[in-house]
């Protein structure tokens, strides 16, 4: 089974050395000896060679496995196949080794057998190295050119070659390749337990403006911080605590700094270290110092090395930068970007007055608007109202009116001219019914009316009579009293005199001057006083 | 406003930034007062003013905690970094 694997998937090795085992026994030996064609004989027995050839090896001699070909050896001379039993059986003499070296030339398992064609070395040798099929299905890790590994197995000589090889039965990581390997199960376990998720990862401020840093405070580390830090934006406030990064006792002052470092209660903590080999960043794989940065209450912003190294610190914390200088330039804005922020905040901070002062003026001038339009509204009602009133006839043309009542008037006239004329005729039909009952009515006066005659003829004559003796009564009470009237004094020569004031009686009444009546018989004279002459009051 | 302002000068540069941020925010979104947003804008332009101040004149502060022998800790000031050398960069 394994000898043709080797043979026909040795690759450049295997090809070159078998070309070389080839030509061996035609350089070496003179002539071509039947027996000396190991293809041939190996291929008989391939599993007796392998599996029974170590045993026989060491209990038989080599001259005993070919005697046909034995008679024609000079002296002292042995067979190739003599020769490398010979070889085979001091390899097989030397105990189970582990061996430290480097994988070379590793192409992974063989596509067809599977098993594993490879070198290991050193600075100064090399070794094929074979790891069969069953071994290598049951590694923990896989072989990469490079890799410092442990192989334990034992060497074992293709005789058909003639080549040596180292057959391991099992390997491990050595060196730094172990502690990677360890690194590696260390982060699997974590992220098995979920320290590593992306949701327990912390939000880091943008701008934060307390950071604490914890490193070494005599390396160069924390000088780049602040350098970086001060350049990009001084207002970030620097809590150096210091811690020693690297050796003995490194992870347990860096957890105790990392506690120290939170009580300070900053925005966020800044893990940093500068590069450094593998071993010397070995602390921030340490499982106690990942699950204090887990634990941190503050979030952790890691900067440990220098890309692409990645410790196990770097992938629990809540940031992970490349460097200890990009760990710094990450928690803080720079000064320009905070700058434009304020530039971009000054225009937002007048736009948004500007547009709340606009929407405040707009919604002025819609509600002149609207009080202006309302304004508009009642005016053109009014005016249409007082067009509508001005457009009356009684505004328009008042002589109308008159002319209406004119109009009324001359009905009303004519209705009256009507009715008078109708009522007039009314009456006359009244009227001319009247007449003939009248005369009708008046058939029985001419005997009344002859009776009222010689009434009245008979009452002239009696009135006649009834007068007669009261009238000569009085012709005689006349004649007396024509006797006793002033007016016969008079008559005799007598007269009166008046006064303004009446009938005077007395001479003395009168003084010259005075107007003065005289009542004569037949008439008055009107005369002045001239002259007043009392009589002697002898009488 | 019904919360009692803090001067200007007594605020962070964040809790002014952020001050600054909310006044913006409120007058953006445009249902304030006239004479509230006048107020707002008039705090927003001085809190602005101040926040340049501060980027202008900023200084680096860097404290360093310190063990005492008795193994009490103490935050004493430290070195700002010195930015004059560019060349140790």
């Amino acid at each position: 089974m394994p000898p043709q694997g080797w043979n026909l998937t040795g690759g450049a090795h295997g090809g070159g050395a078998s070309g070389g085992a080839r030509r061996g026994p035609a350089g070496s030996g003179q002539q071509p000896l039947p027996w000396n064609t190991p293809e041939a004989a190996n291929r008989a027995h391939p599993s007796s060679r392998m599996g029974g050839g170590r045993g026989r090896a060491r209990s038989t001699a080599p001259a005993a496995q070919d005697p046909a070909t034995a008679a024609d050896l000079p002296e002292g001379a042995v067979t190739v196949s003599q020769a490398l039993e010979l070889a085979s059986a001091a390899l097989n003499g030397i105990p189970l080794l582990t061996v430290l070296g480097e994988v070379s030339g590793f192409r992974g398992p063989n596509a067809r057998s599977g098993h594993c064609y490879f070198q290991i070395k050193d600075d100064a040798a090399a070794v094929d190295c074979i790891i069969w099929r069953g071994t290598y299905s049951k590694r923990s890790f896989d072989l990469r050119d490079g890799m410092q590994v442990l192989m334990t197995g034992e060497f074992n000589l293709y005789k058909p070659t003639g080549r040596m090889s180292f057959v391991a039965k099992s390997f491990t990581l050595a060196g730094e390749g172990l502690l990677r390997q360890q690194v590696a199960e260390l982060a699997e376990k974590l992220r098995r337990e979920g320290l590593m998720d992306e949701a327990r990862k912390r939000r880091i401020p943008v701008f934060c403006t307390r950071v604490a840093v914890v490193t070494s405070l005599s390396g160069a580390v924390i000088d780049d911080v602040k350098r970086t830090l001060a350049r990009r934006n001084p207002l970030v406030e620097i809590l150096c605590v210091g811690a020693k990064v690297q050796g003995e006792g490194a992870p347990e002052e860096l957890i105790r700094a990392l506690g120290q470092a939170a009580e300070l209660n900053p925005d966020c903590i800044l893990l940093v270290r500068g590069g450094g080999s593998f071993e010397d960043l070995m602390t921030f794989n340490d499982e106690s110092l990942a699950r204090a940065v887990a634990a941190c209450p503050v979030p952790v912003v890691t900067g440990i090395g220098h890309e692409p190294d990645t410790s196990i610190c770097d992938m629990v914390s809540d940031r992970r930068a490349s460097t200890p200088t990009a760990a710094a330039e990450s928690v803080a804005p720079a000064m320009q970007e905070l700058e434009d922020v304020l530039e971009q905040r000054e225009q937002r901070l007048s736009h948004a007055f500007a547009a709340q002062a606009d929407r405040a003026a707009t919604g002025l001038l819609a509600t002149g608007e609207r009080l202006a339009r309302a304004m508009d509204t009642r005016l053109a009602h009014l005016r249409l109202e007082l067009n509508a009133a001005a457009a009356r006839p009684c505004l328009t043309n008042p002589a109308n009116i008159v002319e209406r009542r004119r109009m009324e008037l001359a009905q009303t006239e004519d209705r009256l001219s009507r009715a008078g004329g109708e009522a007039m005729a009314r009456y006359r039909g009244v009227l001319d019914q009247l007449g003939p009952r009248l005369a009708q009515s008046t058939v029985g006066l001419s005997a009344k009316d002859h009776d009222l005659r010689l009434a009245a003829t008979r009452l002239r004559g009696a009135g006649s009579r009834l007068l007669d003796a009261p009238a000569a009564a009085l012709a005689q009470a006349a004649a007396s009293l024509d006797a006793l009237s002033p007016l016969k004094v008079l008559g005799r020569g007598y007269a009166i005199a008046y006064g303004p004031e009446g009938v005077r009686t007395s001479a003395s009444s009168f003084s010259p001057g005075d107007r003065i009546r005289v009542r004569l018989a037949d008439g008055q004279v009107a005369a002045q006083v001239t002259e007043v002459a009392a009589d002697s009051p002898t009488a | 406003m019904a919360e009692e302002k803090k001067p200007v000068s007594e605020l962070t540069y964040k809790e002014a930034s952020t001050e600054l941020e909310q006044i913006i925010r409120a007058l953006e979104s445009g249902d304030m007062e006239l004479e509230a947003s006048l107020e707002s804008y008039t705090r927003g332009v001085e809190l602005l003013k101040s926040l340049r101040e501060r980027l202008a004149t900023a200084e680096q502060k860097v404290s360093v905690l310190l063990a005492d022998v008795d193994g009490t800790v103490q935050l004493v000031p430290g070195d700002p970094a010195d930015t004059t050398d560019n060349l140790v960069l």
